[in-house]
C-alpha cells in the first residue's frame, strides 16, 4: 500500500500521506464512529432501563415474533453479500456485474423494511406499542418504547440506505462508475454493512436476551 | 507484503463469510430458546456471538482486514468510550 | 485481482485538488458565491454573522434577565413589547423569567460559542492552515452551514408559539422538561429538541469535513508536529464533537419521545429514570465543556506567539495537554452530578479524574506565561484579547477547582459561584479568544483592518466591566444566592445583598453596550475600514503568505511547508518572523506542481 507513495519523485512535493485511504473513505468510516457512538446511546439506554424494570420485559419470543425477524435477519446478512459482490465487481470493472448486484441489494434491503413495517403492524395490534397509557401487551412499556426505539432508528437507517442505494444503482446504469473510480460504491457499501453490522447487534440484544 | 498474498487477501471469499454469519445466527437462535442455559451463561454466549458476527462483518465486508493499521487504529479508538458510557450509566441502573 | 495498492491509486486521491489557475476570472454567479457558497472562507464568514446574530440575541436575553434581578418587581423599560402573557405592564412574569434562563443558555452555548469557534474559525483556518484549496467535502461543508440555520430558527420561533420558549434550563433535565404540567410549556421544549437534534446534525457534518481535511489533506512538508495550535486544537475538538453530539441527539430524541408520543423513558412513574437523562446529557456535556475551550487555547496561542514574536512554549507540550485534555473530558462528567443522588463510588472517581485536568490545563498556562516571558511585546488588539483570554482563564480554572471537589460542591452547587465559574471560562476565556481570533483574522477574510482605537476602547471597556459583572458572584453564590432564581428579593438573606445585584445589573447594562462597539467596528470597518496588507501581524502561517481578502482557491499552487508555525526571532534571520512557506539557505524548492505530475507520468 506504500506504493501510493512516490518516493523516488521527493517527499516534499506531495501533500502529508494521511490516513492512506482516499478521503470519501476516510469521511464516511470517521461518519460511522459518530454512529457507534449514536447507537451506543440508545442501548445503553435500553440496557440501563431493562436491568431496573425486568419485570417490564416478556420472555424472548413471548411478544416478538421471533421466526420472522431471524428470516429477516437472514435477508440483511444476504444482502451484505451481494453489496460486496456489487463492489467487487466494479473494483474489476464488471458494470453489468454491479449493476445486477446493486439492484438485488436495494431488492433485499426493501424487503427487510417492508417486513419490518409489517411486524410493526402486527405487533400495534396485540397492543405492544411505546406509549404508556396504552400498552396491553405482556411485559411493560418501557419494553414497547426501547422496542420501537431502537429498531425504529436501524430502520431508519436501513430505509435511508436503500435510498443511497437506489441513487447509486442509478448511477451505476448511468455507467457513473468504473474501475478508476468507484468510491461511490465503496462508501454505501460501507455504511451498509454497517447498518448490517448494527442489526446484528440489536437483533441478539433486543430479541433472543 | 508481496504481490500474491495481497492479491489473495483482498478478494476473501465472500460466499465463505456469508455462510459463517448463517451458522452464527442459527447457533444463537437454537442458544436462545433450545440450550437451556442458565441465563448469565445463555445472556454471555449471545453476546459473544453478536460481537464475532459483527467483527466478520467489519473485517471482511468492510475490508478492515485489508486497510492500512492506521485506519483500523483510528476505528478501534473510540469504541471504549462507547462501552464506558453502557457500564457507567449500567452501574446507576443497581 | 486487484491489490490494495493500486485500489488507493485508482481511487481520486487526496493530491488531486484543483489549484486556481493563476489570475482566471472568479465567473460564479451571486448566489454561488455569497449565498449558497461552497468556499470555506465564505461558510466561515456566513457563521460568523449567523453566531454574532445569536450571541447578540444571547446578549439581549441575558440583559433581560439582568434587569428582573437588579430591579425585581420594577417594569423594565420597553417591557411592554412582550404582551401580557410574558410580562405584565413591563414586569417579567417568573414563566417568561425561566425562558429566558433557558434561552440565554442554550443560544450562547450551540448557537453563538460553539458556531464561532468550530464554525467560524473551523472553515476559516483549517484549510489554509493545512495548505489546501478547500475543505475535503465543500458541499457537505455548505450543508452544515444551511442545516444550523433551521436550527436556529426554529430556537428563536419558539418564543412565539404558545406558552413560550422552554423553561426548563439549557440542561433540559426531565421530568421538569418532559411534563409540560411542570414548566408550562409545551411546545417550546419540544422546539427545542428538534432544534438541539437538527443541529446536531451540522455540527457532525462540519466534524467530518474538518478531521478528514487535517488528517488527508495537509501540504508537503506538513507533519503533525508542524501543524499550528488552532488547527490541532480545532482537530482534536472536531473529535470531540464527532463523538460527543451524537449522544445529545440520540437523548434529545428519546425526551422529544417522552413529550409527543408518551413513552417514559426518562419518567419514574413507569419505571423511566431522570438520571438517565443526565447521564447521556453530561456524557455530551462535559466534551462539550472542552469543544467550547479548547478552540479558544489554540486561537490564544497563535496570537500571544505572534503578540510576543517568541517561539510558543513548549510547543510539543501545548499539543500534549490538548490532547490529553479532551482524553480525560470523557471521563469526567459524573462532576456535574454530585449532587444527584448518584452512585457515591463513581462520585469519587470522578472527583479525582476531574482534579487531573488542572495539570494539562496548568501547563498551557504556564506555556503562554513562558512565551510571553521577556518576549518583545507588541499589545495589538488580538493580543490584548489574548492575554485576558489567559488571566480570565485562570480565575475560572481555578474556581473550577473549587467545584470539583465532593465537600465543597455540596455547598456551592447551583448558587452563583458556578455562574461565575461559567462565565470566567465561556465570557473570560472563550469570548474573549473569539474577539482575539476576529481581529486578528478579519483582515485576512474581508480585506480591512478593524479600527484599532475602537478595539481597544472595546476591549478595555469589555474587560472591566466583565469582572464588575461576573466577579461578584463568586460572592454572592457563597452568601447562597441561588442560581436561575427569579425573584432574590424573597428571601431574607438575599434581600441584604441585593444592592450587589443592582451594580452587577448596572455594570451588565455597560459591558452590553461596550458589544455594540464592536458591531460598530465591524459594520464600520468593513464599510470605511483601512484595507488590509497580506500579512498585516508579520505572521507565519500559510495565509498570510496570500492576498488579503484570501482569493477563492486559496493558493495558486500547492504551497510547501519548510518549518512550524512558530518561528519568530530567529537568530539567522534579519525579519522577526520566519514564514513557514519560505524556504531558507539550503532549502531547494522542489519542482512545481505540473513539473510533478509530468515527471510521474513520465
Amino acid at each position: 500500500m506504500s506504493a501510493t507513495r512516490a518516493d523516488s519523485i521527493g517527499a516534499t512535493d506531495r501533500p502529508m500521506e494521511g490516513l492512506g485511504v482516499y478521503n470519501l473513505k476516510l469521511g464516511m468510516w470517521v461518519f460511522l464512529l459518530s454512529e457507534v457512538m449514536f447507537f451506543a446511546s440508545l442501548i445503553g439506554a435500553y440496557i440501563v432501563l431493562r436491568f431496573a424494570n425486568p419485570e417490564q420485559w416478556a420472555e424472548p419470543g413471548a411478544v416478538l415474533n421471533v421466526p420472522l425477524t431471524a428470516f429477516n435477519t437472514f435477508m440483511l446478512i444476504c444482502s451484505s453479500v451481494t453489496m460486496v459482490k456489487a463492489f467487487a465487481a466494479i473494483e474489476h470493472g464488471d458494470q453489468r456485474g454491479l449493476r445486477r448486484w446493486l439492484l438485488a441489494t436495494v431488492v433485499l434491503g426493501a424487503a427487510f423494511v417492508s417486513i419490518q413495517v409489517f411486524e410493526y403492524i402486527e405487533l400495534a395490534h396485540h397492543g405492544f406499542v411505546p406509549m404508556v397509557s396504552q400498552y396491553a401487551a405482556e411485559g411493560g412499556p418501557l419494553y414497547g418504547a426501547t422496542f420501537y426505539t431502537l429498531t425504529g432508528f436501524h430502520g431508519a437507517h436501513v430505509t435511508i440506505g436503500v435510498l443511497a442505494l437506489i441513487f447509486t444503482a442509478v448511477k451505476a446504469f448511468r455507467g457513473g462508475y468504473s474501475e478508476y473510480d468507484y468510491g461511490g460504491v465503496e462508501i454505501v457499501g460501507l455504511y451498509w454493512h454497517f447498518v448490517d453490522l448494527v442489526w446484528i447487534i440489536l437483533f441478539t440484544i433486543v430479541y433472543l436476551i | 507484503m508481496t504481490a500474491e498474498e495481497s492479491q489473495e487477501s483482498s478478494t476473501p471469499n465472500y460466499y465463505l463469510v456469508w455462510f459463517y454469519l448463517l451458522v452464527l445466527t442459527v447457533a444463537e437462535v437454537g442458544v436462545a430458546f433450545i440450550s437451556g442455559l442458565p441465563e448469565t451463561w445463555l445472556i454471555l454466549i449471545l453476546l459473544a456471538l453478536a460481537v464475532w458476527k459483527a467483527a466478520l462483518v467489519a473485517m471482511y465486508y468492510m475490508h478492515l482486514k485489508f486497510e492500512p493499521p492506521r485506519l483500523v487504529l483510528t476505528v478501534i479508538a473510540p469504541l471504549p468510550l462507547a462501552i464506558l458510557i453502557t457500564i457507567v450509566v449500567l452501574m446507576e441502573g443497581f | 485481482m486487484t491489490t490494495t495498492a493500486t485500489t488507493a491509486e485508482r481511487v481520486p486521491n487526496v493530491s488531486v485538488q484543483h489549484w486556481a489557475e493563476p489570475g482566471h476570472e472568479d465567473d460564479r454567479s451571486f448566489w454561488r458565491k455569497y449565498v449558497f457558497s461552497t468556499d470555506h472562507k465564505v461558510i466561515g464568514s456566513q457563521f460568523l454573522f449567523l453566531s454574532l446574530f445569536f450571541l447578540f440575541v444571547g446578549g439581549a436575553l441575558a440583559m433581560m434577565m439582568r434587569w428582573q434581578l437588579g430591579f425585581p418587581g420594577e417594569p423594565m423599560p420597553g417591557g411592554g413589547v412582550f404582551g401580557q402573557a410574558k410580562a405584565v405592564q413591563g414586569i417579567l412574569l417568573p414563566e417568561f423569567y425561566n425562558s429566558l434562563v433557558t434561552m440565554h443558555g442554550t443560544f450562547m452555548i450551540f448557537f453563538a460559542i460553539m458556531p464561532l469557534l468550530v464554525g467560524v474559525f473551523g472553515n476559516w483556518l483549517i484549510p489554509l492552515h493545512v495548505g489546501a484549496a478547500d475543505m475535503a467535502f465543500p458541499r457537505l461543508n455548505m450543508a452544515s452551514f444551511w442545516t444550523a440555520v433551521p436550527a436556529g430558527v426554529l430556537m428563536l420561533a419558539s418564543f412565539w408559539v404558545t406558552g413560550g420558549a422552554a423553561g426548563a434550563g439549557w440542561t433540559a433535565y426531565p421530568p421538569l422538561s418532559a411534563v409540560p404540567e411542570f414548566s408550562g410549556v409545551s411546545m417550546g421544549q419540544k422546539l427545542w429538541c428538534v432544534s438541539i437534534a437538527v443541529l446536531g446534525f451540522s455540527s457532525l457534518m462540519g466534524a467530518v469535513n474538518y478531521i478528514t481535511t487535517i488528517v488527508n489533506m495537509r501540504a508537503p512538508g506538513l507533519g503533525w508536529m508542524r501543524l499550528s495550535l488552532p488547527v490541532w486544537a480545532l482537530f482534536i475538538t472536531a473529535i470531540l464533537i464527532l463523538l460527543a453530539i451524537p449522544v445529545l441527539t440520540g437523548a434529545a430524541i428519546l425526551l422529544l419521545f417522552d413529550q409527543t408520543i408518551g413513552t417514559a423513558f426518562f419518567l419514574p412513574e413507569a419505571g423511566g429514570q431522570p438520571l438517565l437523562w443526565q447521564h447521556l446529557f453530561w456524557y455530551f456535556g462535559h466534551p462539550e465543556v472542552y469543544i467550547l475551550i479548547l478552540p479558544a487555547m489554540g486561537i490564544a496561542s497563535e496570537v500571544i506567539a505572534n503578540g510576543s514574536r517568541k517561539p510558543i512554549f513548549g510547543y510539543r507540550f501545548m499539543v500534549a495537554a490538548i490532547v490529553t485534555i479532551a482524553f480525560l473530558g470523557w471521563i469526567v462528567w459524573g462532576h456535574h452530578m454530585f449532587q444527584s443522588g448518584m452512585n457515591p463510588l463513581l462520585g469519587t472517581s470522578f472527583m479525582f479524574s476531574t482534579m487531573v485536568i488542572a495539570v494539562p490545563s496548568a501547563i498551557k498556562t504556564f506555556n503562554w506565561l513562558g512565551t510571553m516571558w521577556r518576549g518583545d511585546l507588541h499589545f495589538h488588539v488580538p493580543m490584548l484579547n489574548a492575554v485576558a483570554f489567559v488571566a480570565m482563564f485562570i480565575i475560572g480554572g481555578l474556581s473550577g477547582i473549587f467545584m470539583a471537589s465532593t465537600p465543597i460542591d455540596i455547598y456551592i452547587h447551583d448558587t452563583y459561584f458556578i455562574v461565575a465559574h461559567l462565565h470566567y471560562v465561556l465570557f473570560g476565556g472563550s469570548l474573549f479568544a473569539i474577539f482575539a481570533g476576529i481581529y486578528f483574522w478579519f483582515p485576512k477574510f474581508f480585506g480591512k483592518m478593524l479600527n484599532p482605537t475602537l478595539g481597544k476602547i472595546h476591549f478595555w471597556t469589555s474587560f472591566v466591566f466583565f469582572n464588575l459583572v461576573f466577579f461578584p458572584m463568586h460572592n454572592i453564590g457563597l452568601k447562597g444566592h441561588m442560581r436561575r432564581i427569579y425573584d432574590p428579593t424573597q428571601y431574607e438573606w438575599l434581600a441584604e445583598i441585593q444592592p450587589m445585584n443592582t451594580f452587577m445589573s448596572v455594570s451588565a447594562f455597560l459591558l452590553g453596550t461596550a458589544q455594540l462597539l464592536f458591531l460598530a467596528n465591524i459594520v464600520w470597518s468593513l464599510w470605511k475600514g483601512e484595507d488590509a496588507p497580506p500579512n498585516p501581524w508579520k505572521a507565519n502561517t500559510l495565509e498570510w503568505s496570500i492576498p488579503s481578502p484570501a482569493p477563492h482557491g486559496n493558493f495558486e499552487e500547492m504551497p510547501t511547508v519548510y518549518r512550524g508555525p512558530y518561528e519568530y526571532s530567529a537568530p539567522e534571520r534579519e525579519e522577526d518572523h520566519w514564514p513557514m512557506g519560505e524556504p531558507g539557505p539550503g532549502e531547494e524548492r522542489p519542482p512545481p506542481e505540473e513539473q510533478r505530475r509530468k515527471e510521474a507520468a513520465g
